[in-house]
């Protein structure tokens, strides 16, 4: 991004002192234009996440009354209970909790290492494996579906978390190693070659420099990780198959089953309870990351 | 990679003239192990990603010179070759042509409609105060961070004929569409659909460019509109030029998804989709699994492959080169 920097030195130092009041309403005017995108924004975006929210506390028939923002008579988390017990996703959420850390954890340690190996050494066949891994990006994962379930069968791991947690890797590769690669490529060498004449070993110079150094842009991708693998529906439906297999759903399956099975007579606010649960984590997640979300993305944005 | 990378000096035989500075001591560790460290650290990525991604392609592409049925498949026979039968029979089909059209305009339209409102929602970012700005980005959050599956399930709760929002909300201001059914015309479904995937797809690509506006300096534009120039022309003089990159990994990511659509007509229309509602991607599937012709399935997800990377090709490339940064 060195050549967009470039641009931006010279005519800032054209003075702004000037402002007359004319500008001071031209920006009045636009930001009582900016608050009307605010609003039709918010109720674009929130509006059905909010009555979503507001159906998991209605029970059945306060669901079918034709209000559909009106407020639930009560506040009841019964609707939550019963999603939790009865339609077992509480196991199903602990499923994918337990699936979504090893499978990020496992694609941030391979995509990075492989990605700081690709940015940062030359030899031969880089380019090759480079070009090979963001092709991926470009492949349907529907159509992998037959040759997969057969290869995880070959290995016994159809029906396991194990098959699932390597498949979810294998998937999240291209996108994790086309960003870190891009992102290793930016940071300075001079670190990494003083620790190499101090004689620091490469998986050393890999964890304690390069990995702190590129902390920033290891958890936007993480979080990016974080959120393909916990929504993904058409891999598990694949693998997670057989004998008992409904004990091993993860989330999405469970609330997919919730919704498939029984029309109109289903206990729909059980449904809108599952969905507002599958979105809790990322909450969570947010939260905690908050601060390096923001600059994860800034630092990733400019490279 | 213009600056040599640390172990590139390491390799048995240094070619062209030796770096300034410390390398004679470097040369002198490692001058075996730096050899074949970046293989080991890359391999088990590498084997992972051949063992579950790179074979099913290849076993994907063999299938569709094959005619693999039913009782191939359980009796674990090889199907026998029928070499391009395949793709002449999908090539020379209308259905797939009509799919590959209706998908191909989904895309364009879908697309542009998230990276236009994308931006916009960017821009208006950069304009409300912090707290605000940081509200936003909690509820993008959510709607990103929601599954695809989720989603579609809100959006077809959302139109339902006898109990949807939309429908409610429309008759509560005088319009008669009571029990409307939003399917019954695909050009109506496919607004639902589009409107689901851009609604899906914004959050990514406002974030995103957001995070790239941060980078537009805001003297610049000041002193662009001390100068005169219309907030239009600093916009598309100076913003523009500083998001482009950017903007072109958005674009091409958000029109290899939207290429390979599947779980939201799929998961709309109950798993039938009909004939009016099949992108690429469902056709394939229904090919290959509801009518067990999986050769037949894996010629037209090929020809998927194929279509789109020609059709990408330059923002493909751009990609990779940015990607690629020397």
């Amino acid at each position: 991004m060195t050549s967009t920097e470039a641009p931006a030195a010279v005519p800032a130092k054209t003075s702004s002192a000037g402002r007359k009041p004319d500008t001071k309403r031209e920006v009045n005017a636009f930001s009582s234009l900016a608050h009307i995108a605010l609003f039709v924004w918010a109720l674009a975006t929130a509006g059905p996440l909010i009555w979503v929210v507001l159906s998991s506390f209605k029970n059945n028939t306060e669901i079918f009354l034709g209000q559909p923002f009106g407020l639930p008579s009560s506040f009841s988390f019964q609707s939550y209970l019963d999603a939790w017990t009865t339609a077992h996703v509480g196991q199903y959420f602990l499923n994918s909790v337990f699936v979504v850390v090893l499978s990020t954890a496992g694609t941030m340690l391979l995509g990075s290492m492989a990605a700081y190996v690709l940015a940062r050494y030359r030899f031969p066949g880089n380019r090759a494996i480079y070009y090979l891994f963001v092709s991926g990006l470009a492949f349907p994962t529907f159509m992998a579906l037959v040759p997969l379930f057969f290869i995880l069968k070959s290995f016994g791991l159809i029906n396991t978390f194990t098959g699932l947690i390597l498949v979810y890797i294998a998937y999240s590769l291209p996108f994790t190693v086309f960003f870190m690669a891009a992102f290793f490529k930016t940071l300075p060498m001079e670190i990494e070659e003083a620790a190499t004449m101090d004689g620091a070993s490469h998986t050393r110079k890999f964890f304690q420099i390069m990995v702190p150094m590129a902390k920033s842009g290891l958890v936007s991708i993480t979080i990016f990780n974080i959120v393909g693998q916990w929504n993904q529906y058409l891999l598990p439906v694949a693998i997670m198959q057989g004998a008992g297999a409904d004990s091993k759903w993860v989330l999405t399956q469970g609330i997919a089953n919730i919704s498939t099975s029984a029309g109109y007579q289903a206990q729909w606010s059980t449904l809108f309870a599952a969905l507002t649960l599958s979105i809790l984590p990322m909450i969570i997640v947010y939260a905690i990351f908050q601060r390096q979300i923001q600059a994860g993305l800034t630092a990733g944005a400019v490279k | 990679m213009s600056v040599a990378s640390p172990s590139a000096p390491a390799r048995p035989t240094p070619p062209g003239p030796p770096a300034p500075g410390a390398h004679v001591r470097r040369k002198r560790r490692s001058s075996t192990s730096s050899g074949l460290v970046p293989y080991a650290l890359a391999l088990p990525a590498l084997f992972l990603l051949f063992a579950l991604l790179g074979y099913p392609m290849v076993r994907m592409v063999v299938l569709s010179f094959q005619n693999m049925r039913l009782r191939e498949l359980f009796a674990g026979l090889t199907p026998p070759w029928v070499g391009l039968d395949n793709y002449t029979k999908v090539l020379t089909d209308s259905v797939f042509w009509t799919v590959a059209l209706r998908t191909t305009v989904f895309t364009v339209v879908s697309v542009a409609l998230t990276v236009t409102i994308g931006l916009a929602v960017a821009m208006l970012m950069r304009r409300v105060a912090p707290s605000i700005r940081i509200a936003m980005i909690v509820v993008m959050m959510f709607v990103w961070a929601m599954p695809q599956l989720v989603a579609t399930q809100i959006f077809r709760w959302l139109v339902d004929a006898d109990f949807g929002v939309i429908n409610y909300l429309l008759t509560l201001i005088g319009l008669d569409y009571e029990s409307h059914s939003w399917f019954a015309e695909p050009l109506e479904g496919w607004a639902v659909i589009t409107s689901l995937v851009v609604w899906a797809g914004i959050p990514f690509i406002a974030i995103t460019l957001n995070a790239g506006l941060t980078q537009v300096p805001k003297e610049l534009i000041e002193a662009a509109t001390v100068d005169g120039a219309s907030p239009w022309q600093a916009f598309r003089n100076i913003t523009l030029p500083i998001l482009k990159q950017l903007i072109v990994i958005v674009t091409t990511l958000s029109a290899i998804w939207n290429f390979g659509l599947f779980t939201q007509p799929w998961v709309i229309r109950d798993g039938r989709p009909s004939s009016d509602y099949q992108t690429l991607a469902t056709y394939a599937y229904s090919t290959a699994f509801k009518t067990n012709n999986y050769s037949l399935g894996s010629a037209i997800s090929v020809i998927t492959v194929i279509l789109l990377a020609a059709v990408m090709v330059f923002y493909i490339r751009q990609m990779f080169k940015i990607g690629d940064v020397d």
